[in-house]
């Protein structure tokens, strides 16, 4: 108890811990509003320069910006109509109809202080779940973690995709990406096709650069001489009376984020969707109209995406799956720094998680400070004209793919990406499973083959064993059900109910 | 009248190339290990191959009552392609990030991000040179004081 206590206070009382996690949650908030970055895009970037940085130094500078950043494209929705990160988007709804009757102020400190509220609920349930959940978890078979992982990819590919099917493609693609290389265990090539360079495979940070940095770039070209309208701020910090009001509804989407946060695969672009969607189900008397400037349609989504950074890490620190995008990032950044995510973690290394825990109550406390103070500059910053930003996103993509070999064939390699990311993007491929897909792949091939060994290469037993044992059951029949909920079946149904 | 969304120019061609490359996949992890035993390093592999044939077959399956572009001809439809998505500031843009990386190999990290910064912003704010000779040099002074000496990361 004493040890957790102190691996909590680390981060509050090094003071250069401190300061990282300070400037984390400042560029955050900054990276999070700018259109056309991106947390994911930052993480990315920034994960290789910290390779060679003491991991705390480099988990306190991600938390950071993690919670910024998630936090920060409200204030773009609410003053520009421009959602600075996913999962803002729903807070655009009713956040910027607000700016246009005169109250951008009072959106945004409300929006801070529910975002702060939400992301503690989050690391509170992260702090009281994750240790038993991981003690679970050690009692899991490879073949429950082969499915959950399935389980992920098929939540991200059908809540994220335009269809299920563009999904478990783009998820396909990128474990293949994934499992390029030799393999671990016979070093067999794959997908190398005969290539020397291809032997150690592609390295995933290149992937994501290039698919949410030089595509979203490309992208950002076609918008460049869209002009914000500009609003009015006045008073930000929200009386007591306004937030008390809402502290009901920012619970219960609390609730919703960190569930949804915890799926493996889905983050709080999701969450603020479902979050709204409850508000707008459950609250009989809003402020105003749903759409046309309601508090509670602002509440709902900014509490649940900040819950979800607490919910996402769940899964990462108990099971070693990324929550969303950003934990893929950081169990990469884990693994580089020798630890296993995993349920291992908290025997192996307990301080991390006590740690990650800390850093995240802190943020948050910064994340209030920050986000209720600073407003004029922030407007200026936000404006930033993007025949600017461009070009400099380009130049530290280059940096950022450069610096994980010193290798220039990275840098080709991550242009590349950037190039397929924008064809994918184009016809509504989502970015989103192809990364985890890289992620989990090598993950899915290793308990796969793991599981199909434990029962001796027989592939009828494998299949037995997915609905002999009851987690497996429940994983199997989550799969099945989610699966079907996305074929014709489903429609052939309701219609039969609907006659 | 269908009430599908229309398709996008180009969008049937990319699809039956994605359908390709997913044949291409599962020949290459066929390459692997063959149909060896079920936990052999092409397995898994394999399945990969198969899934992004099933789904990519549904997508295109999904598509096959979506209105066609509204295009006469396949050279229309890439020139519709072209039009939408490859306007002047894109193909020039790329052109010219591409024309940094090979800057970077000849001329180092210093003066081939400062000419690829300014070129790209006088290009893209049509002229603003001494705002964006500006920019440029602060910029670039501060990445490499930031990569170079706080990061400590080797640049290109």
């Amino acid at each position: 108890m004493a040890d957790s206590v102190s691996y909590f206070l680390m981060a509050w009382l090094d003071p250069s811990l401190l300061m990282l996690t300070a400037i984390g949650t400042l560029a955050g908030i900054y990276v999070g509003a700018i259109p056309g970055l991106s947390v994911t895009m930052a993480t990315s970037i920034l994960i290789s320069f910290t390779f060679s940085w003491d991991v705390n130094d480099a988990l306190a500078l991600i938390v950071g910006i993690y919670t910024g950043g998630v936090y920060g494209g409200s204030r773009t929705a609410i003053l520009l109509n421009i959602p600075g990160a996913p999962s803002s988007v729903a807070t655009s709804f009713d956040g910027y109809p607000l700016a246009q009757k005169g109250e951008a102020g009072q959106a945004i400190g409300l929006s801070t202080v529910m975002s702060v509220i939400g992301g503690l609920i989050g690391v509170g349930v992260l702090a009281s779940v994750a240790p038993f959940l991981s003690d679970m978890a050690l009692k899991f078979a490879p073949r429950d973690y082969f499915l959950i992982a399935a389980l992920g990819l098929l939540l991200v590919g059908s809540l994220a995709a335009e269809s299920l099917s563009r999904g478990i493609f783009a998820a396909a693609m990128g474990a293949v990406i994934g499992l390029v290389g030799l393999d671990q265990v016979t070093a067999d090539p794959r997908f190398t096709m005969g290539s020397m360079q291809l032997m150690g495979g592609i390295h995933y940070v290149v992937v994501m650069i290039g698919m949410f940095g030089v595509a979203e770039a490309f992208f950002q070209l076609h918008q460049l001489n869209a002009k914000p309208l500009r609003q009015k701020v006045d008073k930000i910090v929200p009386s007591l009376h306004l937030v008390l009001k809402f502290l009901p509804l920012s619970i219960r989407t609390s609730v919703i984020g960190v569930i949804v946060g915890a799926l493996p695969g889905t983050g709080g672009d999701i969450a603020s969707l479902f979050a709204y969607d409850h508000a707008k189900r459950s609250v009989k008397h809003p402020s105003r109209p749903f759409g046309k400037g309601a508090y509670e349609g602002l509440v709902a989504p900014e509490t649940a995406n900040n819950a979800a950074v607490g919910g996402a890490y769940v899964p990462m620190l108990t099971l070693g799956m990324p929550g969303d995008a950003v934990t893929a990032i950081i169990i990469g950044a884990l693994v580089v720094h020798g630890l296993n995510p995993g349920p291992m973690l908290m025997i192996q290394a307990p301080h991390i998680f006590w740690f990650t825990v800390g850093n995240l109550v802190l943020a948050n406390l910064f994340l209030l400070i920050f986000g209720l103070t600073g407003i004029k500059v922030f407007a200026k910053v936000v404006e930033l004209p993007k025949a600017i930003l461009i070009p400099l996103i380009m130049v530290l993509c280059v940096v950022g793919s450069y610096s994980l070999n010193s290798s220039m064939t990275e840098v080709y390699w991550m242009l590349g990406f950037g190039l397929l990311g924008y064809f994918m993007k184009i016809f509504r491929f989502q970015m989103g499973p192809v990364i985890l897909g890289v992620i989990l792949g090598p993950l899915m091939d290793k308990t796969y083959r793991q599981a199909m060994s434990s029962v001796g290469n027989d592939t009828g037993s494998f299949l037995l064993s997915l609905v002999t044992n009851p987690l497996s059951l429940v994983l199997t029949t989550a799969v099945v059900l989610l699966l079907l909920s996305n074929t014709p079946l489903k429609r052939l149904l309701q219609r039969r109910r609907q006659a | 009248m269908s009430n599908e969304p229309r398709l996008k120019a180009g969008e049937r061609a990319f699809n039956v190339l994605l359908l390709l490359l997913s044949l291409g996949v599962l020949y290459e992890a066929y390459q692997i290990a063959g149909f060896d035993l079920p936990n052999s390093p092409g397995a898994f592999p394999i399945l990969l191959g198969l899934i992004m044939i099933a789904s990519m077959i549904a997508i295109l399956w999904g598509q096959r009552q979506h209105p066609k572009p509204d295009t006469q001809g396949a050279l229309d439809e890439t020139r519709q392609f072209l039009h939408e998505h490859f306007p002047l500031a894109i193909v020039v843009f790329l052109a010219m990030a591409i024309a940094y990386l090979f800057l970077l190999e000849f001329l180092g990290f210093i003066p081939a991000t400062a000419i690829f910064l300014f070129v790209a912003q006088v290009y893209l704010r049509h002229g603003r040179l001494l705002a964006s000779l500006i920019i440029t040099a602060v910029a670039t002074g501060i990445i490499y004081a930031l990569f170079k000496l706080l990061f400590q990361v080797y640049l290109p």
